[in-house]
């Protein structure tokens, strides 16, 4: 297929001059990354410098290549600091940890004595860690819309179904600013190199709980998102506080688990743009992707296959407000 | 018919035909000792070890002589068979009163060959095992690994599943 340069260059930015000029009427997609980014990490400093006393914990680890007893910092140490310990082999597969049976980042701090346990995608019963890939895979979509645009299309990310890998896509429901477009493949293949290059990357996925007036100003420029954060607050264990991920300066809003690195991705695409109709949100974007993990390699025809797939509309709910009982089941799972 | 592919001809085995001390090859007759002996022990001990080559070549003996002690042990010919196969006369029994009944139901083969991995420097004869089915020994490659709830082989089982139920319905794919 042969498309101009001239034609791409329309829509996206090119990654070596990405403008950082301000329109009149708001910020700029880059700016609001940066923003959001640079109020994380504020925030993150600041929860560090809460930890004055370094107190010990102590983590049993279950699993290969043997049990052991490893003695940790209460609320700074990670599972992949405990991996760090036990085996390189532990540090480069692992997807997530398992605290006490429960699904934890591999780069979310311990806070109490534990038992642990390493999760990869060669597991006898992979699906927590499938989820947390598909859930990622989401994530990056956002990442990828947020940055791929020209300042002029201002891309408000909405939000994301519960992962569901039997549907062969994952999802990311946005306000892309531009109206009447159907992208060609070449254009979806442009859009997908963004994310595909992040493999090469050792990007961790830091998670972050933060208080929700907190999260609201890291989203007020985004619609959806400051209206669903009440809801969101509404319903965490503690009733105001909202869970965020950073990727790089990507921030966004997820319940998590998300896998532990970017290196553990291997193919990335973005299969499809359909056009949806929410009864709370107008119309949106739903953006499709596909990536499969390095861990487990694929041949070229049968990736074809399972794109072509996932070009076809997900199934998933479409968005819509958080109180409604529909909604059970969706947003930012 | 036998339930696995067999070679066109039979092996010569030279090495069994081979010569005596007393300078005369033993020819033929001494191949079918050869395999009459490991028939026999397969039988016995219902999983051996040996050259790739005897091993296959007594698969199909051991195979026929299943097929044939099916007709029962008040058939002549089946017992004439059973009795010049198996040395160990307390085989036949077992033969019929055992083996026969296992291997009533069975749609496959009888027999199983797994190849053994080479060990270093390795020759040009690879060494086999050759098993009865359904014997008392544990498996040959234990806890076989379930991969289908890996990422891939989820998604590769749903486009199936797609694929399938769309052309059933007629729908172009």
């Amino acid at each position: 297929m042969v498309v101009s340069s001239r034609s791409l260059s329309k829509l996206f930015t090119s990654t070596s001059r990405r403008r950082f000029c301000s329109k009149a009427e708001g910020l700029s997609n880059a700016e609001i990354t940066k923003k959001r980014n640079e109020l994380f990490g504020r925030e993150k400093a600041r929860q560090l410098a809460l930890i004055t006393r370094v107190e010990k914990i102590e983590v049993e680890h279950v699993g290969p290549p043997e049990n052991c007893r490893l003695l940790m910092n209460k609320g700074l140490s990670t599972p992949f600091n405990c991996a760090m310990h036990i085996q390189e082999n532990l540090m480069s597969r692992s997807v997530l940890a398992l605290v006490n049976g429960q699904p934890w980042d591999l780069h979310r701090p311990l806070e109490d004595h534990c038992e642990l346990k390493f999760l990869h995608f060669k597991d006898e019963d992979p699906a927590l860690s499938n989820k947390a890939f598909w859930r990622t895979g989401s994530f990056l979509i956002g990442y990828t819309l947020e940055r791929v645009f020209k300042d002029q299309h201002y891309v408000q990310l909405c939000s994301f179904p519960r992962p569901r890998v039997e549907t062969g896509s994952f999802v990311y429901d946005a306000h892309l600013g531009i109206s009447d477009w159907t992208p060609s493949q070449a254009e979806l293949q442009c859009m997908s190199r963004v994310p595909a290059k992040l493999q090469f990357e050792d990007f961790k996925l830091e998670r972050l709980t933060v208080d929700a007036s907190l999260a609201s100003k890291m989203f007020e420029d985004n619609k959806f998102k400051s209206s669903q954060i009440p809801f969101i607050a509404a319903k965490s264990k503690t009733g105001h506080s909202v869970t965020l991920y950073r990727m790089d300066d990507h921030v966004d809003i997820s319940e998590g688990p998300l896998i532990a690195s970017t290196a553990l991705i291997n193919r990335f695409n973005i299969t499809a743009i359909h056009d949806i109709e929410s009864e709370d949100y107008g119309s949106l974007k739903r953006v499709q992707g596909l990536s499969t993990p390095k861990q487990l390699p694929i041949h070229f025809w049968n990736y074809g296959i399972l794109c072509e797939r996932a070009a076809k509309l997900n199934p998933a709910p479409m968005p819509a407000q958080w109180n409604k009982e529909a909604m059970a089941t969706r947003n930012n799972a | 018919m036998l339930r696995f592919g067999i070679r066109n001809r039979p092996r010569r085995l030279s090495k069994a035909m081979g010569r005596k001390e007393d300078g005369h090859g033993t020819g033929p007759p001494g191949r079918l000792e050869r395999m009459t002996i490991i028939v026999n022990s397969l039988v016995r001990h219902e999983r051996i070890e040996g050259s790739h080559q005897y091993m296959d070549e007594a698969r199909g003996y051991t195979e026929r002589l299943l097929q044939i002690a099916a007709q029962g042990d008040k058939n002549h010919e089946a017992m004439d068979v059973a009795n010049y196969w198996l040395k160990d006369k307390d085989l036949i029994h077992k033969l019929f009163k055992v083996l026969v009944p296992r291997y009533e139901n069975y749609t496959t083969c009888a027999t199983r060959m797994w190849t053994l991995p080479v060990e270093y420097p390795g020759g040009k004869n690879k060494t086999s095992i050759l098993e009865l089915k359904g014997n008392p020994w544990p498996p040959v490659v234990p806890n076989p690994r379930n991969n289908s709830k890996s990422l891939i082989n989820v998604l590769l089982h749903n486009a199936k599943k797609d694929y399938r139920s769309a052309s059933k319905d007629g729908t172009p794919v």
